[in-house]
């Protein structure tokens, strides 16, 4: 018997790096939007009155929306041939993950936006900082979402993987196969938690040097 | 006059009567005679002065009135309706023409689609349809369909050739690519595959090309053309075919086409026994198995007769495809009427219409539940299990633990739930149950893990503030628990989101089922935005009845 490797396609971890570009490009479309919106929210969060009172049940919802049903959402009530003053406006497969995505970004910087913004107020800027970490936590838990697009056909990382696994007869091979991946996004994983625990010390040296606490 | 006389003549009068007879009999029995006999009558109708301006003109009369056929036919169709400038060609096209050809009138071809084929016969802007379509009971109702049917098709599964799949049995669990309003979906759904919808059909080579999809079914009819592509062929190749739908030309569902039907009937019949479908299918390079059959059929002596195509052995009953309604149907489509006039909104509610889809719906709706309730009580367990292993001293089972933690959080959570899935399935025989119980597993090892790490790292600090103290495991594992009260909450919360998930792996919880629902019933925006308010309701309520259980946790950390 042939060992397994010999049975990967030459073309198969070009291909699974392409569909991790892929996953980086869905997570960075999702943290933009989410910062911009999920932002506002922020703001009349803390600003209070009508839109106070309007923002905190908005970001509650957000909050609850289950990611994979927003998709399938989007995905079945925007029409194909979609236009905006006469513009196509019809999302790709990599948008509507995207866009699926955006309810969680967007609570996740709502909450954590007002914190900063609160600590930024109360005179600690580094607390406030503390805001950068947070938000490279996010992007990479977005990565690790972003994974749900197989199931609309996107090819991403988590697609190329299924795809080749499909070929494999043995649960073995199959195994194999998803260790690779697991190990391929585990490193990336891994990569985005030593740049927040970097950025993490980094912040807490500023403090320590400038004699400022985080809170 | 004397008896024997008598009879004699009797018997000479029957004879000769009878020989006058036979001949005429003998002619109304073929199909052929027949359909000359049907002809001369109507083109004799037709030359008789102001006939041809009459009201409610017999439509076979008016062709030769007329004298031309209108076939309504497709122009988007590989093999079977296709345009390129003026010129038509494709199997529907030539069986026009040949219909046209045998009354000997003129064909003139209108443009037809899926959807309009009906509403132009219906409008009278076409004589005969001759466009793919399949006839199924649903349509009875709508059209006329002439027997015996001019061809028939199959759905079939295309996929990569390296890829194993012989029949029902490997199909489920995978996902396969159609187009909504397919009517072999349904068949696919109960095969416990899971779908991947699009619009139209003719997107399905392409998405398999770019290998967004890895299976995909369609009529066989359609994959034909594509098979004709040498790198088209080397790559894919049918799996298998199922759903045999026979095509029907149709006539207008009035009195007055009554003769043109019949003259169609005729002619169908006489195209399969004489081989003038077959010569049109090679001629289009479409299969013509179902042609040979049929021209076995209609050589039979009992088939070959003008009552033929009325005789149930000789002719293929329809399709069954009438959905049964459910005891509310009426009042669900009234309140889609009164919504639709009152606030100018389309909604449709396909799952409180027909019994597949309220089943469907009413399991789904179950299965969410379940799933919900199993990956909180999942979450709980492994979270104990795997914070109870991580605060051990024992380093044999603690590295273990950690390592166990370290793999679930570094694997995205679709491929969390396959691997559960394909170890699942290695062990037990597909079923949704399994696959129920695969994602119920799945997920509590995802958010348990997490959750588990939190107690740990309680438990680590508990240690740390007490040092040496003479405290029992298990109440400080208790405290432990205590302590990340809110870690445990925030993961349980994100078990419940992480539901709808399961689908992915063909649990059936209501993504699935609202997703079979729509693939062969409309309303796909309402049936979508109502799985988002339960999903969003059902994490709420998590919610708020987490809020309780770490209120409840807190305060027994606090009396702690």
């Amino acid at each position: 018997m042939m060992p397994f490797l010999f049975k990967i396609p030459d073309n198969f971890f070009p291909q699974l790096l392409a569909g991790m570009v892929v996953n980086f490009e869905i997570a960075a479309i999702a943290l933009v939007l989410g910062l911009a919106l999920g932002g506002l929210l922020a703001l009349a969060r803390l600003g209070g009155g009508v839109l106070g009172a309007v923002a905190t049940p908005v970001i509650g919802l957000m909050r609850a929306a289950p990611t994979f049903v927003v998709m399938f959402f989007l995905l079945n009530i925007i029409p194909n041939d979609a236009t905006l003053f006469g513009v196509g406006v019809a999302p790709s497969g990599i948008m509507i993950v995207a866009l699926s995505l955006v309810p969680y970004s967007a609570s996740y910087v709502a909450d954590n936006g007002a914190e900063a913004l609160q600590q930024f107020r109360r005179g600690s800027p580094l607390g406030a900082l503390l805001f950068l970490p947070n938000i490279t936590r996010a992007f990479f838990v977005l990565v690790m979402s972003s994974s749900a697009g197989a199931a609309i056909g996107v090819t991403e990382g988590i697609a190329v993987i299924l795809r080749e696994a499909a070929l494999l007869p043995g649960l073995a091979d199959k195994l194999v196969l998803f260790a690779i991946g697991i190990l391929l996004f585990g490193v990336t994983l891994q990569i985005g938690f030593a740049i927040i625990r970097l950025l993490q010390r980094h912040l807490g040296r500023i403090a320590t040097r400038d004699g400022k606490g985080v809170t | 006059m004397p008896v024997w006389r008598a009879s004699l003549f009797v018997l000479c009068a029957i004879l000769v009567g009878g020989v006058a007879v036979l001949p005429v009999v003998a002619r109304a029995d073929t199909p052929d005679a027949a359909l000359t006999k049907l002809i001369e009558d109507a083109r004799a109708e037709a030359s008789v002065s102001g006939a041809c301006t009459q009201p409610d003109l017999d439509r076979l009369v008016r062709v030769f009135c007329e004298n031309r056929l209108r076939p309504g036919v497709r122009e988007y169709y590989p093999l079977f309706g296709t345009r390129d400038g003026e010129t038509r060609s494709g199997y529907d096209v030539d069986v026009g023409r040949e219909l046209a050809k045998h009354l000997g009138v003129e064909p003139v071809f209108t443009r037809v689609n899926a959807a309009s084929r009906v509403p132009l016969l219906a409008e009278d802007r076409i004589d005969v349809i001759l466009a793919t379509m399949g006839h199924n009971t649903q349509r009875d109702g709508q059209v006329r369909f002439i027997r015996p049917h001019y061809y028939q098709s199959e759905s079939t599964i295309v996929g990569p050739r390296a890829l194993a799949v012989k029949g029902w049995p490997d199909i489920a669990g995978r996902t396969i690519c159609v187009n909504i309003g397919n009517g072999s979906n349904a068949q696919i759904v109960s095969h416990n595959a899971r779908l991947m919808l699009f619009d139209e059909a003719g997107v399905l080579p392409e998405r398999l090309r770019d290998e967004t999809c890895f299976l995909a079914a369609q009529d066989d009819s359609f994959f034909d053309y594509y098979f004709t592509d040498p790198e088209f062929a080397a790559r894919y190749d049918k799996k298998f075919g199922f759903a045999q739908v026979p095509w029907g030309m149709a006539v207008a569902r009035i009195p007055a086409t009554d003769r043109l039907a019949r003259a169609f009937e005729l002619m169908s019949q006489i195209f399969h026994r004489d081989g003038v479908f077959i010569d049109i299918a090679r001629k289009n390079r479409v299969g013509t198995g179902f042609l040979e059959r049929q021209q076995a059929v209609w050589s039979r002596p009992e088939c070959n007769a003008d009552t033929g195509a009325a005789d149930p052995a000789c002719v293929l009953p329809a399709l069954k495809a009438d959905l049964e309604p459910t005891p509310f149907a009426g009042r669900v489509i009234a309140f889609e009427k009164w919504f639709q006039t009152n606030t100018g909104f389309d909604l449709s509610l396909p799952m409180f219409k027909t019994m597949p889809a309220w089943s469907l719906f009413k399991a789904g709706i179950v299965n969410s539940l379940i799933l919900v309730a199993g990956a909180l009580a999942a979450t709980v367990i492994f979270a104990l299990v795997l914070g109870a292993v991580q605060s051990t001293r024992w380093r044999l089972l603690r590295w273990p633990g950690r390592a166990v933690t370290v793999v679930l959080q570094s694997s995205p959570v679709v491929l969390t739930l396959v691997i559960a899935a394909a170890v699942a399935h290695a062990i037990l025989p597909y079923s949704s149950s399994v696959a129920l119980g695969a994602a119920i597993v799945a997920l509590g090892l995802m958010n348990g893990s997490n959750a588990g790490q939190a107690i740990a790292e309680a438990m680590h600090t508990l240690r740390t503030e007490r040092g040496s103290a003479s405290i029992r495991t298990r109440t400080l594992f208790g405290r432990a628990v205590g302590r990340s009260a809110t870690q445990i909450v925030s993961f349980l919360i994100n078990a419940a989101k992480g539901t709808p998930i399961a689908s992915f792996i063909g649990a059936p919880e209501l993504l699935s089922a609202l997703t079979d629902i729509t693939a062969f019933a409309s309303g796909r925006a309402s049936t979508y935005s109502l799985l988002l308010v339960f999903y969003v309701v059902v994490v709420m309520i998590v919610v708020w009845l987490c809020g309780k259980l770490r209120a409840l946790l807190e305060r027994r950390h606090e009396a702690s």
